[in-house]
């Protein structure tokens, strides 16, 4: 299984889209800049700015886009070039193959996240629209990782979507559909889609948010289980017909 | 036969109504190429698909070392090398990257297994030119070499030449040639370029519209290539009876007005000819004659020869 997962990231060579996709990661931080500095707010809380930068449109709509996309590129020149053949004679198991590329995204995801903390908390001190204090760092590394680790179980279902297909044009109407709708549901039940669960979890005690309801754990836990399980077996079906 | 290395039994692959390979009996011998020669869309991909279990059979069976490869595909794949169409590779990676990640996804262990198969297919090692822009007989090299990265017992290998120059195709047969002879390994090739089968391979298998129509060593193949006569004449009818009057000749056939064809090659040909040239038949041509493996291609498939 390592080995597979290094070779996932030896193919990753070469990829600049793959790393540019990365720069997605500062872009509320730059938002946030022009907004407050447009605002003229006289104090902003650490918390605030990074209700912005961090715990908003990032997580719901830019970091599944960015997911999404990878997941593509990931599963597309295999499928393109017809390689699976060469790799299944090797042996290569099937789920091993689909766990390892599920690795990378969540490596990605983890260090998009991490990526989106660092710019975060350098485009709020070091302009001083902010102040640094521990407690609101450690708490927004805390909510990063959070983020970082759930979101690309929620993103299994593209994963497999993308597995399935030789083409990338249906994987990539999938993530903005998915994506959208996660958006969407949030506001109608948490808990159908994983991607809204995965908000309800991060959301929960992040002070200042108001939910519509109160926030059930295990209801969106399993709401991404069921959703990651389903699409898993999916993948090994996909997998094993050779689509 | 425990000396067979493949061995199906009526293997057979319908897809939806159309049968792409019917009741196919294949015997691959240890040490032996074998060379699956059939016109484009016969079969052959499909067969060798099957061997491999990258395509479910719909019934009959195939055995690869003697096992089913179906649950044991474990023990048997790392036994094999194989090259299935058009082999695919990163192509945002080099030649020396590609094989390095098939190398450590086999858990090859010998450290120069890379550096070895690109020389034995003349690429180069650590180039920078990555596979996008490798011309199509390259991209056949790399396959070729990844199919011996692990030095596999058993290669099968469908078209390896496509896409490769004279040169080039003539590299490959010796070095498959060498693979087999000094090195004892057992190779299942298939094409549908006659020539190159009839020069490389120990045994031939001739498929047809998903059939095995023939399958016998080349020694035996040639032995069965008929011989004959070929007169040119100015007339076949009057010759015809000079043949059947004079020499008894009972096997011979009339291909037009002008040429005959006799199939007792132990008849005297100046005798023939001089008897002819007596009864008013000028004699144009006389030749001894030997049926091409291609006629005989024809003969069998009945139909339109192959390249």
């Amino acid at each position: 299984m390592l080995n597979l997962v290094q070779t996932e990231f030896l193919k990753l060579r070469r990829r600049k889209f793959v790393w540019l996709m990365l720069l997605a990661a500062l872009l509320m931080s730059l938002v946030a800049i022009f907004y407050f500095g447009a605002a003229n707010t006289v104090e902003i809380t650490p918390m605030q700015f990074y209700k912005w930068t961090a715990f908003s449109y990032t997580p719901w709509i830019i970091l599944p886009l960015v997911l999404g996309m990878l997941c593509t590129m990931l599963m597309y020149d295999e499928n393109q070039n017809d390689m699976l053949k060469q790799l299944w004679i090797i042996p290569v198991s099937r789920m091993r193959y689909f766990f390892s590329k599920f690795m990378v995204v969540l490596f990605y995801s983890i260090c998009f996240m991490l990526l989106t903390a660092v710019s975060s908390i350098s485009a709020g001190v070091i302009p001083g629209m902010i102040a640094f204090t521990s407690d609101s760092v450690s708490f927004l590394f805390i909510k990063c990782l959070e983020i970082g680790i759930l979101t690309p179980f929620a993103m299994i279902p593209v994963l497999t979507v993308a597995a399935s297909q030789k083409s990338y044009i249906l994987p990539v109407c999938v993530t903005i559909v998915y994506t959208f709708l996660g958006f969407i549901l949030l506001m109608v039940n948490m808990y159908v889609h994983p991607l809204s669960s995965t908000t309800a979890i991060f959301m929960r005690n992040i002070s200042g948010v108001v939910m519509k309801e109160p926030v059930h754990l295990g209801k969106s836990f399993l709401c991404i289980g069921i959703w990651a399980a389903t699409s898993t077996i999916w993948a090994k079906v996909a997998l094993n017909t050779g689509k | 036969m425990d000396n067979l290395m493949i061995e199906t039994r009526q293997l057979t692959k319908v897809y939806g109504e159309q049968t792409a390979v019917n009741k196919v009996n294949l015997h691959v011998q240890k040490s032996r190429i074998y060379g699956l020669l059939g016109r484009n869309g016969a079969g052959k991909t499909t067969v060798m698909k099957m061997i491999l279990g990258l395509t479910s059979v719909t019934s009959g069976e195939a055995y690869v070392f003697g096992q089913n490869i179906k649950g044991n595909e474990k023990r048997i794949y790392p036994r094999i090398g194989a090259i299935i169409e058009t082999p695919g590779f990163y192509p945002n990676l080099t030649g020396t990257e590609n094989l390095q990640i098939f190398a450590k996804l086999r858990g090859t262990s010998k450290p120069n297994a890379v550096k070895e198969a690109l020389e034995v297919v003349g690429l180069p090692y650590k180039d920078k030119k990555v596979f996008s822009k490798y011309s199509l007989g390259m991209k056949q090299r790399l396959g070729i070499a990844n199919a011996i990265l692990h030095d596999p017992e058993l290669l099968i290998l469908d078209e390896p030449t496509n896409g490769l120059d004279p040169i080039g195709i003539a590299e490959v047969r010796n070095f498959i040639r060498d693979l087999c002879v000094e090195r004892g390994k057992t190779v299942l090739i298939s094409s549908h370029i006659l020539s190159e089968i009839a020069l490389l391979a120990d045994d031939i298998g001739i498929i047809h519209e998903g059939v095995l129509l023939e399958e016998s060593s080349l020694a035996e193949l040639q032995k069965k290539n008929s011989k004959y006569i070929l007169l040119q004449v100015s007339d076949t009818a009057k010759a015809a009876l000079v043949l059947e009057r004079q020499f008894h000749v009972k096997e011979y056939s009339v291909q037009d007005t002008h040429t005959l064809r006799i199939y007792d090659t132990t008849l005297d040909m100046a005798e023939i000819n001089k008897t002819l040239m007596l009864e008013n038949i000028s004699v144009t041509s006389s030749q001894l004659c030997n049926d091409t493996l291609e006629d005989y291609f024809k003969k069998v498939t009945g139909g339109e020869g192959i390249a």
